[in-house]
């Protein structure tokens, strides 16, 4: 156990350390849990989350490193072992259906991330007491109800993969979504964590298109994540990013992976469109040499499978760059009734609306984006464009 | 381990020919796979009384526990070994009798 936990860790003493706190911890719980049905597998489950454990309370530049260890990968998946047999069943089971999902995502970073109770609720910005309650009425219907503690049977995988994924692309969104300097920075830890997981899952299901997909999509956006928020927290969007900062290595590895499932010649599920369509983006040196026409045709292909007005949204702001901001607006318009809640509506209008030189409109868009945006990166953003205006 | 399933009812009518021979089908299953343990349709809430003997004397009171818009229509009680095949049954169960089931496990 020492042996596989040094060689993922790379650090003897940690791994001897969590070893030795995982048996101290079995000593207590286990004469009132009892004990669990893979003693072995139990044990080398929780030696690796007290190892993660302890690098996330040390201090974060040292671990940096480390952490960007478990957040590349370059080589094939390695075939799967216990320890991994193990957390796969956790995560089937953190995930089951029958759970409310925001108790699916507390309880996956609870038992499969690490993470501590505190360390959730601030990734949530909900108060700890409501996230213990959470994972504790959580596990209390995985014992009263029985769940069973397993991988999904080969018929039922590919619907519970499914929420698998959607868990782990929720838990990558919140990390995503952290920017601005009052951040807490464990909500960075959430995108690394969630490349982690689905690097599991992926081993689990080598061949599975939006396993795949998933993983290529966070890697992808992942890049860009320096050149996300300027220096003085301001959200950069894609047209204005630094480009030269963004992550060659994460980028080279997802544009591998959209190519795998290109050559796969199946149809393509959601995420493997998306991954496509930030590929075609990170292969433009410049944005100027973006190819918006594959762009746009991806997004057809999108919309055919997921018809919601936020990727209709998203085609319009594609098909501006090929037929003009006066059919994309045409386009945006329709979709008032379903997205006037929505800042990202109401800035894409702004931003058409501006190109149009239709400044009043424009400017009164740009005000209601800024009211409905929760972001203060994206606030920042959104009053400067408005404030360009004059 | 044991689960109630539980029939949500509303007044919007009453169970169907159709609904009543798939009912009658999938019956059949839960017994032959030995899930069954026992099941009912109940009559509808107007028809219920309910009592209350915590105190010196039993009260009785005409109508159900509760006026609601949903109430319990009938109910399985069935066997199973974990949540996963008892929500396969109750599926099953949901689309025979065509309403929503509630699944709670015994104690």
């Amino acid at each position: 156990m020492v042996a596989s936990l040094t060689r993922r860790f790379g650090d003897l003493d940690l791994a001897e350390e969590a070893v030795a706190e995982a048996f101290a911890t079995a000593v207590e719980r286990w004469p009132a849990d009892g004990v669990p049905p893979n003693p072995g597998g139990w044990l080398t489950t929780t030696a690796n989350r007290k190892a993660i454990d302890r690098i996330r309370r040390e201090n974060k530049r040292d671990t940096k490193q480390q952490e960007a260890q478990l957040l590349y990968d370059d080589g094939p998946p390695e075939p799967l072992g216990p320890i991994d047999d193990e957390r796969l069943r956790l995560i089937f089971t953190c995930c089951h259906p029958a759970l409310a999902q925001e108790a699916r995502v507390a309880l996956t970073l609870r038992m499969v991330g690490g993470l501590t109770v505190p360390e959730i609720a601030r990734a949530f910005l909900v108060q700890a007491t409501t996230m213990e309650r959470r994972i504790t009425r959580a596990k209390a219907k995985i014992k009263a109800a029985r769940i069973p503690y397993r991988v999904p049977s080969a018929a039922d995988l590919p619907a519970r993969v499914s929420g698998v994924l959607t868990v782990l692309f929720l838990v990558f969104n919140e990390g995503y979504l952290a920017t601005g300097p009052d951040t807490d920075p464990i909500r960075h830890d959430l995108t690394a964590e969630a490349i982690r997981l689905t690097r599991l899952i992926r081993a689990l299901l080598p061949e599975d298109g939006e396993v795949t997909g998933l993983l290529a999509l966070m890697l992808l956006i992942e890049a860009r994540r320096a050149a996300r928020v300027s220096a003085s927290g301001e959200l950069v969007t894609l047209d204005e990013q630094d480009r030269g900062v963004w992550d060659a290595a994460l980028i080279a590895e997802g544009h591998h992976l959209v190519r795998e499932r290109l050559a796969a010649g199946v149809a393509p599920g959601r995420y493997q469109i998306l991954a496509a369509i930030n590929a075609v983006h990170t292969s433009a040196r410049d944005v100027r040499d973006t190819d918006w026409t594959q762009v746009a045709a991806l997004y057809d292909q999108l919309v055919r499978i997921d018809p919601s007005p936020i990727v209709a949204l998203n085609r319009a702001i594609a098909v501006a760059e090929l037929d003009g901001p006066e059919v994309a607006l045409a386009a945006v318009n329709r979709l008032a009734d379903q997205l006037a809640g929505y800042h990202a509506y109401h800035a894409a209008r702004a931003d058409l609306l501006r190109r149009l030189g239709r400044s009043q409109e424009s400017r009164a868009a740009y005000d209601k984006a800024i009211e409905l945006a929760g972001n203060t990166a994206e606030t920042a953003k959104l009053t400067r464009r408005r404030d360009q205006l004059g | 381990m044991q689960y109630l399933f539980s029939v949500i009812d509303d007044a919007t009518g009453t169970g169907t020919a159709e609904e009543g021979a798939a009912i009658d089908a999938f019956n059949d299953r839960l017994q032959a796979q030995g899930y069954w343990v026992f099941a009912g349709g109940l009559e509808s809430p107007s028809s219920a009384t309910v009592i209350d003997n915590r105190g010196a004397e039993a009260i009785l009171t005409d109508g159900p526990f509760v006026e609601s818009k949903e109430y319990l229509g009938g109910f399985w009680v069935i066997e199973a070994p974990d949540l996963d095949v008892a929500l396969k049954l109750a599926a099953e169960g949901s689309k025979a009798c065509n309403r929503k089931v509630e699944v709670r496990p015994f104690q």
